[in-house]
């Protein structure tokens, strides 16, 4: 029989770090082993947010900063989302797509930020507020984009409003897409974006 | 309609803020998310432990189950997973195992050492069985390695049927009958009893796969099935899930998925590896390779 049982291979010792302070000390580890490790040892420990925070801001290996990103998604409290929210404004496409991807697994958590980052003065934040929105339950996402709808004065951001209410809006949104297609009626690709969202609201709801 | 209630029923008025609470400690301990929406699933299988166990309401049961007396937490998780499986499930993986990854993995592996294949979860054993059986029909260099195949599970229960090996008919449908002679005894009608020389070549092991600590005592795997598993985890636990498995693998080392999973949009840690036979993905050799 060339099938063996494991026992013959001892496994290697793991590079777990045993304790929070050993942990918080790895995660400055000049080894990207050791930080990954200590990144994964507060998967369930909401006091390594702050030190998970900072880490992140300066982890140069994508593998390491994952195992960050997937900590603080585990925590899932509102200091993890505090932690990933700069990242909606950082310049690296990469870091900003993980923390979008992070903080959509965090529907109930992010809730509370939500009406101060649909107002930021920064039209990419805006946007991309309303990519996190898409999480939500159908309900409270249309809230929430309606009273930006109601607000914004930038297209682009109106259309991914539009672009959104169409994959999840209810029937309450008619109104304000109704009012939207009126303010903007001199920029044609959003009345007729509109009228598609208002034309897919409708049939869902017959 | 009935007009007088057991003592079970009037023991599962279980209110939606329990059910919420009892699937947030499943979570929190097995990643394993339940919602409202698998109420009448959760509902069964929790009726099943407050009457187990005894408990007049679920408030005495959920304190039980937190307290981790009796076993309670292990009772819970075996009843909550589903474990059905038969030998030979999803050939075509195997098949992508003997033709494309041994080959690849052989071409970096130091001459002695095992080659290490981990089916998680294995549920009642009969996918660590089929690698086995699969191995020494069709891989031509069986004889050559030392081979250890390690089963895993969070369910204990059905560790050990695995370990006991005997199955139903239903088990071996996609197993022609010559293997089910080679491979089988046969002590009563219906009833296939792997043999021993197979039987004590796997090793079973008790892991949950989104714990790593648990998960830091499976190492160094050429081979990882994991099939069918991560579609009952929440966006944080696969990825976790899968930070685990990379763990778990050798650089280079493969992950096998469910045909209805996949990889790439849970994490970046592999490469996606098409093979004629199946999609896999590959533990980079390098960090480099990764960044």
């Amino acid at each position: 029989m060339p099938l063996v049982r494991r026992g013959t291979t001892p496994p290697p010792e793991p590079a777990v770090a045993e304790d929070r302070a050993h942990a918080l000390e790895a995660l400055r580890s000049a080894d990207p082993d050791v930080r990954w490790n200590a990144a994964r040892t507060f998967q369930n420990d909401p006091v390594g947010v702050v030190a998970l925070a900072a880490a992140l801001e300066t982890e140069p290996v994508q593998r390491v900063r994952e195992a960050i990103m997937t900590a603080l998604m585990r925590i899932g409290t509102d200091a993890s989302v505090k932690a990933l929210l700069p990242y909606l404004r950082w310049q690296d496409a990469a870091r900003r797509g993980a923390a979008i991807e992070a903080l959509q697994s965090l529907p109930d958590a992010i809730a509370p930020f939500m009406s101060a980052l649909l107002r930021d003065q920064d039209n990419d934040v805006r946007i991309l507020a309303i990519e996190l929105v898409r999480g939500m339950p159908a309900e409270q996402a249309t809230t929430l984009l309606c009273r930006l709808l109601e607000h914004e004065n930038h297209p682009n951001v109106c259309a991914s409003a539009i672009d959104a209410l169409a994959d999840l809006g209810t029937e309450e949104a008619l109104p304000i897409l109704r009012a939207c297609a009126r303010r903007f009626a001199k920029t044609p690709f959003l009345p007729f974006a509109i009228s598609t969202a208002i034309a897919r609201i409708s049939d869902t709801k017959g | 309609m009935a007009q007088s209630e057991t003592a079970d029923e009037r023991a599962f008025h279980v209110t939606p803020e329990e059910v919420r609470r009892l699937c947030e400690f499943l979570y929190r301990r097995t990643g394993m998310l339940f919602a409202e929406d698998k109420r009448y699933y959760i509902d069964r299988r929790l009726h099943e432990r407050i009457v187990a166990t005894g408990s007049s309401s679920f408030q005495s049961y959920f304190a039980l189950l937190r307290s981790g007396l009796e076993g309670e937490v292990e009772h819970l998780v075996n009843a909550f997973t589903v474990n059905e499986t038969y030998f030979f499930r999803e050939e075509h993986q195997l098949r992508c195992m003997t033709n494309d990854l041994l080959p690849t993995v052989l071409r970096n592996k130091p001459p002695n050492e095992p080659i290490r294949i981990w089916s998680v979860p294995c549920s009642t054993g009969e996918e660590p069985y089929s690698i086995g059986i699969w191995l020494m029909e069709h891989f031509p260099a069986v004889d050559d390695y030392q081979i250890e195949i390690v089963g895993s599970d969070i369910d204990t229960r059905v560790l050990a049927a695995a370990s006991q090996g005997v199955y139903g008919t239903r088990s071996l449908m996609k197993l022609p009958p010559s293997l089910i002679e080679r491979y089988f005894e046969n002590p009563s009608p219906g009833a296939y009893r792997i043999d021993a020389g197979l039987r004590n070549s796997i090793q079973f092991t008790e892991v949950n796969l989104v714990d790593a600590r648990a998960v830091a005592q499976h190492q160094g795997f050429d081979i990882v099935l994991c099939r069918n598993l991560l579609i009952y985890f929440d966006d944080a636990s696969r990825r976790i899930a899968a930070e685990n498995l990379y763990e778990a693998l050798r650089p280079g080392g493969f992950v096998c998925l469910g045909h209805s999973e996949t990889m790439s949009r849970i994490s970046s840690l592999f490469r996606v590896c098409r093979y004629p036979d199946a999609i896999v993905y590959q533990r980079p050799e390098t960090e480099r390779d990764n960044d």
